[in-house]
């Protein structure tokens, strides 16, 4: 998988591209690492071109939701296809997540 | 139908995980497809990781269509220790982020993605069988 972290002014914006397995959950793990640091996390996902993710692709971010709560700031995944959002919608992480068109 | 006997597993999840999806019994359909990999990537990656103390162990992976090829099986088994990850209880699906814990939710999502998957202890192996209409 691919991802690209861009900073917009205060936003954030990260871009995936492919699959988020097993095969690469730790390398996700160490781009999540460093959106922690933020201190006013504002990050937008673009999930246009991701097309899987396993439950090693939720823990991570659920991760991130948690670090953004805590800090009282702000993360929205955008435009989710449907077999991705059906992974958060049966794992009760579309109640969770700010998740957009 | 496909049959392999991988040793050792240790960082082998990846290969093990492409030799089931590349079956010739694996449905071309992308959303069937989708469902079986999240499945077995979830169960693959518990025998891998958990299955062997110490790390060093073998496992065997089939996939098998029944006659009319409507009904795909897929076998995991190992000789790791006994333990049926289908005791484990489902996730409380309704706490917020901050009371949800870290992980756990790798078996629940390949039983909602299966339409049925068992557990048996035989002869010292583990042995999980996931099954999956194609119709």
């Amino acid at each position: 998988m691919d991802v690209t972290i861009k900073k917009e002014g205060t936003k954030t914006m990260v871009t995936l591209q492919g699959r988020l397995d097993t095969t690469n959950a730790d390398l996700f793990q160490q781009d999540i690492a460093e959106l922690m640091q933020d201190e006013h996390p504002n990050i937008e996902f673009d999930c246009t071109d991701m097309e899987y993710t396993s439950s090693q692709g939720l823990r991570l971010f659920l991760m991130l939701q948690k670090r953004v709560n805590a800090k009282k700031g702000s993360l929205v995944l955008r435009h989710m296809r449907p077999q991705v959002k059906e992974v958060f919608d049966i794992t009760g992480f579309s109640n969770i997540f700010k998740i957009e068109d | 139908m496909v049959k392999k006997l991988f040793n050792p597993i240790k960082d082998k999840s990846g290969e093990i995980i492409e030799f089931l999806m590349s079956s010739p019994d694996i449905p071309a359909d992308s959303s069937i497809q989708f469902k079986i990999r999240l499945s077995i990537e979830e169960t693959v990656e518990n025998v891998v990781n958990y299955a062997y103390q110490d790390g060093v162990g073998w496992m065997e992976v089939s996939t098998d269509l029944d006659d009319k090829g409507l009904q795909l099986t897929i076998t995991l088994k190992d000789a790791g220790t006994p333990f049926n990850p289908l005791e484990r209880e489902d996730p409380d699906l309704t706490l917020p982020a901050e009371e949800r814990p870290i992980g756990g939710l790798g078996i629940f999502l390949c039983k909602q993605f299966m339409d049925k998957v068992s557990y048996s202890y035989e002869n010292g192996c583990n042995v999980l069988t996931l099954q999956k209409n194609i119709a």
